[in-house]
């Protein structure tokens, strides 16, 4: 095979899309450049915890895990880490110019034995990766850079860390782009009502994740003991019209009822509340399982408005009666605000160095009604969440179908409609 | 240690032309894509036409008339499946048109079929009449007879009778809306979940309330009468909480989408799983988004879940991608030993063909034979063989029984346990625990196994009989399986070595049946200290 023939594809963002897309790609002998703008690859998707129960309910968490050990076990993918794009030139094909931050753990000398990690006198500073598939597991938070100068000098014992490095340039010509650059979870503080962040025991969907997925079990916060009593809010920060956000984030209800029956399916004992608007479907199985759902959960039709606090570190909540409308207070030991999907950071920026539309929303537009791939610019696709709310399994299909389209186009083929 | 997967490499020339089952517009834009992939295509379409029938889309039409005169495409329409044969790469199918039987040989095959729509009239305890219609009739009528709905106070009812899904609730908004452009219309929506997960559904749902329809959000199914003409809807209002009644001129009744009824019948022509809901793709997060248990075989569109067009078309991409992989140029190279029959010990029990979830196992003459392209090396086969004739070619079974004979000699530390791992699981979790530097047991002695599947009774029985005081057989989760039941088969012989143990006089506590997913590295831990808790008690 003559290397010189390989097309060259950059995807942006090593989130679940960016890693499918790039796997397929290198399926199809494209050499493949993803640029991943943090220190680790997986996104939000390798954060997420295993939700079966007596038997799997299709989070699809763990096919995250397995996309990204596919991926960082192909030496034909290239992973540029900590990565951001400068601006992209059009001449033909693209030519992207990369802001590269330092690589300040030798990837091929760290061990990941945790030394630096685990003794770090700066809270926050030495990051560690979500999955074991993340090489290295360990990363440094620019920022805090001053604050660990000392102590990073001899704390690695294969002399792995070294802060001194500087950042460099390069540039990469690619004949074709695809945006995976993810989403943003809403951050729960704007719903400034509910205590996030000022009341320990209320807590996201996304805190709720990662919990399970570190701790197996989901302690309270404020004490660490079992809670017996927890909450879910639905729709915190989706089909809000007051915020704008006029759309479903399609992924709260089916992360709310599974780890809702994670947690009942850990301790029966434990009563659940939801509090919601529509309930939205899981899957083909749905029907089966949210009659499971009913006889665990107890379904509030309501959106409290307010949660505020009682002793104990508990929270009360109110909502009203469904039969007569008349105010009821319950307390709870941990209360889950099941956050949505908001626009990436990035969109705003992407749309002008890619020069793609954004739609009404902030998400990156398709342009065509039946491709959820393509955008307004021709040769720059876009897969993931960074086009709209989908769920992971939903995600990797987007990838497979940009990686498709990328195909297609990378072959002068004209799309069929 | 691990097993070898470097064994020699065979090539074998296989069949590139592709079946594509379904003349439905995922049918035919599969076959268009594929065509143009360099692939031909036999269409086959049991109806007499192409596509949607007066598809108003232009866009559609013209891909309809493309798949018509693609050299590359020959379609048989009037054509049913009547039966398959053959194994990945060298399927054999027989087709029937009028009266006409012939056989097609393909490589891959591809299943695009529709769905059913079923009225819910009856679930509702009515009859559909000039009052009450149905999601279709009403959406014909706004697509041809917008004059005899002018003017009328209509009501819809949608979620009640079924839980719903995006697709009901995008077909009702729309016939609000559309509703809403009628002079004199005035809308009502009787809902229970708005099913808003779909891109561009609440902004939707949120224009037709804008434009005046008036929703109630129910809980309870509303009573429903016909009286004087009049329809009359009587139930409790949500916010005010009281009994309300209101009269409508016409109702419309929601509708279900459920799979096509032919599916089941291609599930057993082809030996592919139907799911819970008799949709061709078992729920299993290994074969999303167009695989099925059987390689070659792949599905698109509502032939696996309820979907809109522009979901059917991701699903397109995606399984011309897939066959891109699978056909490449015609030669695939595959591992020549990767499970093998010994000729000699086969007796054609047909335990084997029984229990092989990808259909890999036929026959040749008086032998079972396995297809090395179908086979994914899951060794249930080998372990479910009565004759033991089966063996995997990197995890055969002498290499487990050094590995059990090594880890069990070789225990430094007590209690020693063995635990049998899946590698897509279980193995995985452990190697978490570990990189998150998890406390483990020291006697803790992992055995990776390619499936569950592949763990024999015997496997576990000479563990405890060399030594081990504890064995884990450790799996994935129910329906996570990669060959959907090896995990299964797993148990079953879990359960089994524990009614010997018995026999034996050791504890059945000592032997255990857990299952796990590859994420799961806190659990892992859990598990394995627990188990090593329960053997120091147990001494």
């Amino acid at each position: 095979m003559n290397i010189e023939l390989k097309k060259k594809v950059m995807v942006v963002g090593g989130g679940i899309a960016g890693l499918t897309a790039a796997w397929e790609l290198s399926k199809m002998n494209v050499d493949v450049h993803i640029v991943e703008k943090t220190c680790f690859l997986g996104g939000h998707a390798v954060k997420l915890c295993c939700k079966a129960t007596e038997e799997c309910q299709q989070c699809s968490a763990c096919s995250a895990e397995k996309m990204l050990k596919n991926v960082v076990n192909e030496p034909e993918i290239n992973i540029h880490l900590s990565t951001e794009i400068e601006a992209i030139n059009r001449n033909g094909n693209f030519q992207i110019s990369l802001n590269k931050s330092p690589e300040y753990i030798d990837s091929r000398l760290c061990t990941n034995c945790g030394a630096c990690f685990e003794k770090c006198p700066e809270q926050g500073a030495i990051l560690q990766g979500f999955s074991k598939n993340n090489s290295p597991l360990y990363g440094i938070l620019e920022e805090k850079i001053s604050l660990i100068k000392d102590f990073c000098k001899d704390i690695c014992p294969e002399g792995a860390i070294s802060l001194d490095k500087k950042g460099s340039s390069e540039n990469l010509d690619v004949d074709a782009v695809i945006l995976a650059a993810g989403f943003q979870p809403f951050d729960p503080e704007i719903e400034g009502t509910y205590g996030y962040n000022k009341f320990d025991n209320v807590i996201s969907g996304m805190d709720l994740e990662e919990a399970l997925r570190q701790n197996g079990c989901a302690p309270r916060p404020s004490d660490g003991k079992k809670p017996e009593k927890i909450a879910f809010i639905q729709c915190v920060g989706s089909r809000d019209e007051r915020l704008g956000n006029l759309w479903c984030s399609q992924v709260c209800c089916p992360y709310a009822l599974r780890m809702a029956e994670v947690l009942k399916n850990q301790e029966p004992e434990t009563k659940i509340f939801m509090f919601y608007m529509d309930i939205q479907n899981t899957g083909n199985k749905f029907p089966i399982f949210y009659e499971k759902c009913k006889s665990d959960i107890e379904f509030i039709r309501n959106i409290p408005i307010d949660i505020i606090p009682v002793e104990n570190n508990r929270v009360k909540i109110r909502y009203l009666n469904d039969n007569d409308g008349s105010a009821i207070i319950e307390e709870f030991d941990l209360v889950v605000l099941s956050i949505g999907i908001t626009p990436g950071e990035d969109n705003n920026k992407l749309s002008k160095i890619f020069d793609v539309a954004l739609d009404k929303d902030g998400f990156i537009s398709n342009d065509n009604k039946l491709s959820k791939s393509s955008t307004s610019n021709r040769g720059i696709f876009v897969a993931g969440t960074a086009g709209g709310p989908k769920n992971i399994a939903d995600s990797m299909a987007n990838a497979g179908q940009a990686a498709c389209e990328v195909l297609n186009y990378l072959e002068g083929k004209e799309p069929i409609q | 240690m691990t097993y070898k997967t470097d064994t020699d490499i065979n090539e074998i020339s296989i069949n590139t032309d592709v079946l594509v089952i379904g003349g439905g517009l995922t049918g035919v834009k599969s076959a268009c894509e594929i065509a143009s992939s360099g692939y031909k295509v036999i269409l086959a379409e049991k109806g007499t036409e192409l596509g949607l029938k007066n598809s108003e889309d232009q866009d559609l039409r013209d891909l309809i008339k493309k798949a018509a005169s693609d050299s590359n495409i020959d379609v048989f329409t009037g054509t049913n499946i009547v039966s398959s044969a053959g194994t990945p790469g060298d399927y054999s199918i027989w087709l029937l048109k009028k009266d006409e039987l012939f056989e097609k040989k393909v490589g891959s095959i591809v299943v695009a079929t529709d769905s059913s729509i079923k009225v819910l009239d009856g679930e509702y305890g009515l009859s559909l009449s000039d009052k009450i219609l149905s999601q279709s009739q009403i959406e014909s009528i706004l697509a041809s007879d917008k004059e005899k709905i002018k003017g009328k106070n209509i009501a819809i009812l949608a979620g009640f009778a079924q839980e719903g899904n995006p697709i009901v609730t995008q077909r009702v908004l729309n016939s609000v809306l559309a509703m809403e452009k009628i002079t004199g219309c005035t809308v009502f929506v009787y809902i229970n979940n708005i099913k808003v997960a779909s891109s561009g559904l609440e902004r939707l749902c949120k224009e037709g309330r804008d434009k005046g329809a008036i929703y109630f959000k129910l809980t309870d199914t509303p009573e429903i009468t016909e009286t004087d003409g009049k329809i009359k809807v009587t139930f409790i209002d949500p916010v005010l909480r009281n009994r309300l009644e209101a009269e409508h001129d016409l109702i419309v009744i929601e509708e279900q989408i459920t799979a096509d009824p032919i599916n089941k019948k291609l599930a057993e022509l082809l030996r592919i799983d139907l799911d819970s809901q008799d949709f061709l793709q078992k729920e299993n997060v290994h074969m999303f988004p167009v695989r099925t248990n059987r390689e070659g075989i792949f599905v698109a569109g509502l032939s696996r879940r309820v979907c809109n067009l522009a979901n059917a078309w991701v699903d397109v991409d995606n399984v011309v991608l897939e066959i891109k992989k699978f056909l490449g140029n015609g030669t695939k190279k595959i591992p020549a030993d990767k499970a093998v029959i010994d000729a000699e010990k086969c007796t054609i029990c047909l335990t084997c063909y029984r229990c092989c979830p990808h259909g890999a196992i036929f026959w040749e003459g008086d032998k079972a034979v396995i297809s090395p392209i179908a086979c994914q090396g899951c060794g249930i086969c080998a372990s479910e063989c009565p004759m033991n004739a089966i063996q995997l070619g990197g995890c055969n079974d002498s290499f487990i029984s050094d590995e059990i004979k090594a880890k069990t000699e070789s225990a430094a530390s007590k209690p020693n346990i063995i635990a049998f791992c899946c590698e897509n699981s279980a193995y995985e979790a452990g190697l978490m625990a570990e990189s998150f530097k998890m406390q483990i047991p020291e006697g803790l002695n992992i055995i990776k196994v390619p499936c569950a599947g592949k763990i024999d009774l015997d496997f576990i029985m000479s563990s405890f009989a060399q030594g081990a005081d504890g064995v884990l057989v450790m799996t994935c989760h129910t329906g996570n399986c990669k060959s959907e039941k090896g995990n299964i088969f797993a148990g079953w012989r879990v359960a089994e070595a524990q009614s010997k143990l018995d026999v034996i006089g050791l504890e059945k506590e000592r032997l255990a049946f857990v299952t796990l997913a590859s994420n799961m590295g806190k659990d892992f831990c859990r598990i394995v200290n627990e188990m090593e808790e329960r053997l120091k008690k147990l001494g």
